[in-house]
């Protein structure tokens, strides 16, 4: 019977191809949208993690309680050896200790004078060594504006727009002014080897990115750091991966009284990241429960047209002897079967699109000149494994959804009002 | 012998306007299996209202009517759809061919409904259009047939399941003399060879000439019952 009912659809195409076009292009929408805010939302979620929180950060337990104010002196310390422990423990990771702190930078003239100073933010991170990840993390190399990477001690990168403001160009000499992490006063001159831009207000304003072996010195921070940052292999931020690690590593400090313990905080847990998250969860449901009652609404339609188109097969069919019910039923075997073929083709569709919007992307850059926001400035969508039934069971609902409705009109409807049909 | 249809005190009305119109009026018929009869009376007369009856598409407003032992004023719907699956056969005015499926599909559903084998549905099919010459042609589609064959296709279809009784509303009206003829010979080979008991409705003096009774209908009453007895049909 389903054989003959296959038949019917395959050779009808009235009945079959506006709805399967229907639900494909609902199920392609539906696809293609939640692609493209998994895209969005990721690399938001993306560029924080690289930038701030990794996917999980470990810090002092006091440090945790005022990171806000970056109080080196709550700092971690004995870091290579904590490192070590948490790449023996965790592999499926990769760590990297970074330090974060402020100051001011004093520009000299000629004579010694200050030229000019702005208040800066620091951020010491593995420059110089060999296997570095963290280039490439950063995406320092496609940041630089003007000059190159450090490639010593006592050479700086400086964000684009603050040289600018402190009327600074490569090759000339900065000052630091602050202080180490037990309080005393520190001062030290680099040299500017590059500028760059990251697209990323806080960055851009008045950053300066040097070597963290640079920052221990200054900072009398031997074998110390602010924090420890933990990225997956695969730089894919996997939320029930990193709770575990948290929970795990946290377990064995828990009892410890000591303020200097370290504590791991996961992506989630910080700079409101896990709110991001379940935004972007709630949009995509947004999106699919309103693709779902549209797509419902207009195969409503589409099934009473249908419907009507054929009620002289209907009455032929009672006629032969087959039951209201079964009909009834038959016909939503039919919506079951044309759902099915146009979701799959409609999620095929959708999965090329986001394929397409993930690998070349949208350019938004010239849009974005004006704007401070932190953006990435290329948008790009991602393919996410919840694409393959986010479309797929919605389109199918849809069109079992409305061929009942409609199906329910038929179904009230006396025999001989239909068997009428017969008759003209 | 027990009648294989019995219509008792049967009236039906439908609603019209604010009132309702009575389009059968109290009718009293019976017939034995294996007869070839016909209905015959003017247009809007209620010859298809009785036979919508008498096939359970529709329950009469009051009476009964007994069709192999069932009272169709009293089946549910399942139960009416079980009699015509198993035991009706219809022919209609127009042929009413699902037009997406061949000759052999369209002939062969009847049988998908009863849970058929393959191999026996293969085998009556083919039996049934043989029965109506159209044996070279099973794969052809509706649009593709003449009036005559459309018409043969849908006898084959009411054949095919070998049913008691074959209602046919107005079956040539469609069709010019030759076809119509040779319908109504198929048809009577039919009723000689298998037994079916056939009901017409009609206008069609083609094919009154071979009935073996005629009930005149006028204004839903039975204005007469007539028994032809042996007749040669003229052409
Ligand atoms: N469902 C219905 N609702 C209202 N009136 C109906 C309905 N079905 C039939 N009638 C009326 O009942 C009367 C008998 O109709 P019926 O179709 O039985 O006539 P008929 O003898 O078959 O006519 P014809 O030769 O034109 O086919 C007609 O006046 C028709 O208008
Ligand atoms: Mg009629």
């Amino acid at each position: 019977m389903i054989q003959f009912i296959l038949k019917g659809i395959v050779r009808d195409k009235n009945r079959s191809l506006l709805p399967i076009i229907i639900v494909a292009l609902g199920v392609t929408l539906t696809v293609f949208l939640s692609g493209y805010l998994g895209g969005v939302f990721q690399d938001v979620i993306q560029q924080n993690a690289r930038f701030e929180t990794g996917h999980v950060k470990i810090m002092s337990k006091a440090y945790a309680q005022n990171k806000d104010q970056l109080p080196i002196d709550l700092a971690l310390l004995e870091t290579d050896k904590l490192k070590d422990e948490l790449q023996a423990e965790y592999p499926n990771m990769r760590w990297v200790q970074r330090i974060k702190f402020g100051g001011l930078l004093d520009v000299p003239d000629d004579d010694g004078n200050s030229r000019s100073q702005g208040p800066a933010a620091v951020m010491a991170v593995s420059l110089l060594s060999e296997n570095s990840q963290e280039l490439d993390r950063l995406n320092i190399r496609n940041s630089i504006i003007k000059g190159t990477i450090p490639t010593k001690n006592g050479e700086v990168l400086i964000s684009n727009d603050f040289a600018d403001k402190l009327e600074i160009d490569i090759g000339d000499e900065i000052t630091y002014v602050g202080g180490t992490m037990y309080g005393s006063m520190a001062f030290q001159n680099y040299t500017i080897s590059g500028t760059v831009k990251f697209g990323n207000i806080g960055f851009d304003r008045g950053a300066v990115i040097m070597d963290i072996s640079d920052a221990q010195q200054i900072l009398n921070m031997e074998n110390g750091a602010t924090e420890i940052l933990g990225f997956f292999n695969n730089e894919q931020y996997q939320s029930e991966s990193a709770e575990d690690i948290v929970k795990n590593f946290n377990a064995q400090y828990e009892k410890s009284g000591d303020e200097f313990a370290p504590e791991m905080q996961s992506l989630e847990d910080q700079n409101g990241l896990g709110e991001i998250l379940a935004y972007s969860n709630y949009m995509s449901q947004i999106i699919v429960t309103v693709l779902i009652l549209a797509m419902s609404v207009v195969l409503w339609n589409t099934g009473l047209l249908g419907g009507l188109r054929r009620y002289k097969e209907y009455g032929i069919r009672l006629a032969l002897g087959e039951s209201k019910g079964s009909i009834y039923r038959k016909s939503i075997i039919e919506a079951i079967l044309i759902g099915a073929i146009g979701s799959i083709i409609g999620t095929l569709f959708g999965l090329i699109a986001t394929y397409y919007m993930q690998e070349v992307g949208l350019d938004i850059s010239d849009l974005l000149n004006q704007s401070s926001m932190i953006m990435p400035s290329t948008i790009r969508a991602k393919i996410i494994p919840s694409q393959l039934y986010i479309g797929f069971i919605p389109g199918l609902v849809a069109m079992v959804l409305g061929n009942m409705l409609s199906g329910m009109g038929i179904y009230k409807r006396e025999t001989a009002h239909l068997f009428k049909e017969l008759e003209v | 012998m027990e009648p294989i249809i019995k219509i008792e005190n049967v009236t039906k009305k439908f609603p019209e306007g604010e009132g309702e119109f009575v389009a059968l009026k109290n009718i009293n018929l019976e017939f034995q299996e294996g007869e070839f009869s016909g209905i015959v009376g003017p247009s809007g007369s209620g010859k298809t209202t009785l036979l919508n009856i008498i096939g359970s598409l529709d329950q009469p407003s009051s009476g009964n009517a007994w069709v192999m032992d069932k009272n169709v004023a009293e089946l549910s719907h399942k139960e009416s759809a079980q009699l015509r699956n198993l035991h009706l056969g219809f022919i209609f005015q127009v042929y009413n061919l699902l037009p997406v499926y061949t000759v052999f599909e369209n002939v062969e559903f009847a049988l998908l409904l009863q849970n058929k084998s393959k191999e026996e549905r293969r085998k009556a099919v083919m039996q049934a259009l043989e029965w109506v010459g159209l044996e070279n042609i099973p794969n052809k589609k509706p649009s593709k047939l003449s009036g005559g064959e459309g018409q043969r296709v849908a006898i084959a279809r009411a054949m095919v399941k070998e049913p008691k009784i074959v209602l046919a509303d107005e079956p040539t009206a469609n069709l010019d003399a030759t076809n119509a003829h040779a319908i109504i010979q198929t048809m009577k080979k039919l009723n000689e060879e298998l037994g079916t008991t056939f009901l017409f409705s009609t206008h069609d003096e083609k094919v009154m000439q071979y009935l073996n009774r005629i009930i005149h209908l006028k204004g839903g009453e039975v204005e007469k019952d007539e028994i032809i007895t042996a007749q040669n049909p003229k052409s």
